[in-house]
């Protein structure tokens, strides 16, 4: 139980910060609803038929979204020096990346309805029909803003004291993407197609086994990536 | 072990790899027969696989001498784990440039989204980032350590690609060497095959000692300048 309040202390004290400051969730969210215009001019509509892969670029934005957001995890916290503060507090290190990883779920997950928002009315999206369909809708996308936010957790702290700065973490998350992207983009087409949940099954199987690993060596890796 | 003892072997391995490397040509241009429905594109098979061979082993090595490192801190795991990697990109880089060359002949495109090619292309740009961590970030120590992260993190996604990836429809070749029912190649073509993997992996492990014993005394220069 101590562990858990661990995680959720550090989970509050982000989103506490966040919501104070508006920093993060601002940028995140001007950026899903401007990329939503981008990518409604980008599309020939007479040529393509936007429905059919509107659910791949509502990943494809919240993927760039979370670039944007997540990549400054650690930047802001160490511009105040607080992140030395934190990993000088008496908590495992492994229980501050659960705490990352949760609070930052939370802030994608809740810019993920903006861009699902910002998409139905963009692209005059007819979404699920069902109460199964949004379950699949709700599980693939937990799970796709899970995996995703693991592993750029990790990877953000890259950011910190790096010549490159922020513009370091695409080339190295992009790579690692791919799995999530394939599952998410296939089951949220195979939603929207209204198909049966059969058909996805799979996709959250894989899903799930990718949070997992993605998870174990985040929690095991973190304190090699987060020290100075 | 010393410097001259580590010349003497890497100078074995050169000599032996280079020697392998000219059988391997000999074989491939006038030995081994044209395979009879890609007809003489094949041939590039001999180079093609084996270079595919020693950039998954290089990997490997980066994977088990970055856990190892971050384990126990010694910096000579540290050397050999970069040195794995620059030998991995340069063989990553011999198999994505020849797979296009059959592949243009074989499946009339030079590129396809298939499962190998694929994982292939993301390797090389894991491994290309972990290169950039290590030379973006101001303090090496941590450089060190952010690369060693990069370098597991990249070779435990390998499998999750591969799976992921192959749910779509393959292209290539099925395994003729590595098949549960045994080669399915000619005998001349698995000799010549298993020359190219000998002569790639003996010039590997010269490149590697070469390389390894460069990168230590050029680390021992750094801290007496320091």
């Amino acid at each position: 139980m101590k562990y858990l309040s661990v995680v959720w202390a550090v989970a509050r004290k982000d989103l506490l910060v966040e919501m104070r400051t508006l920093e993060r969730l601002t940028a995140m969210g001007a950026f899903s609803v401007l990329i939503g215009v981008l990518f409604h001019f980008s599309i020939d509509t007479s040529l393509i038929r936007v429905q059919t892969i509107a659910p791949s670029l509502i990943w494809m934005a919240t993927i760039f979204v979370g670039m944007l957001g997540l990549g400054r995890i650690y930047t802001i916290e160490d511009e105040n020096r607080a992140l030395s503060g934190l990993l000088q507090s008496p908590i495992s290190l492994d229980a501050l990346y659960f705490g990352k990883v949760l609070s930052n779920s939370i802030l994608l997950l809740s810019i993920v309805v903006l861009i699902l928002v910002v998409f139905a009315v963009f692209f005059n999206l007819s979404f699920p029909g069902g109460w199964l369909g949004w379950i699949s809708l709700s599980g693939v996308i937990l799970l796709g803003v899970l995996s995703f936010v693991s592993i750029m957790t990790l990877l953000s702290a890259v950011a910190v004291n790096n010549t490159m700065g922020e513009s370091i973490i695409p080339v190295l998350v992009l790579p690692l993407l791919v799995p999530i992207v394939i599952h998410t983009v296939t089951a949220t087409n195979r939603i929207f197609a209204n198909r049966p949940f059969a058909e996805i099954e799979g996709n959250l199987r894989m899903l799930a086994a990718i949070v997992l690993i993605f998870l174990v060596a985040g929690a095991s890796l973190f304190r090699f990536a987060i020290e100075e | 072990m010393n410097r001259s003892r580590m010349k003497k072997i890497s100078m074995s391995f050169g000599i032996l790899g280079v020697a392998a490397i000219l059988l391997l040509h000999y074989m491939v241009f006038f030995w081994v027969p044209t395979e009879l429905s890609m007809g003489i594109v094949q041939r590039i098979f001999y180079i093609h696989v084996p270079s595919w061979w020693v950039a998954f082993i290089s990997f490997g090595v980066v994977a088990l001498c970055s856990g190892v490192y971050l384990w126990l801190g010694d910096d000579r795991l540290d050397a050999a784990a970069v040195t794995a990697a620059e030998g991995g990109m340069i063989f990553t880089t011999i198999g994505l440039l020849t797979g296009p060359l059959w592949g243009k002949i074989a499946w009339g495109a030079w590129w396809t989204w298939e499962p190998r090619l694929t994982l292939a292309l993301l390797l090389w740009f894991i491994y290309l980032g972990y290169f950039l961590v290590r030379r973006s970030t101001l303090n090496p120590e941590r450089g060190k350590r952010l690369a060693a992260v990069v370098g597991i993190i990249g070779v435990l996604d390998i499998p999750l690609i591969h799976v992921s990836v192959s749910w779509l429809r393959s292209l290539h070749p099925e395994a003729v060497v590595l098949n549960p029912d045994g080669p399915t190649l000619d005998e001349s073509m698995l000799a010549t095959l298993l020359v190219g993997l000998l002569a790639y992996s003996l010039i590997f492990v010269c490149l590697f000692t070469v390389r390894y014993s460069t990168e230590l005394v050029d680390r021992a220069t750094q801290m007496q300048d320091v």
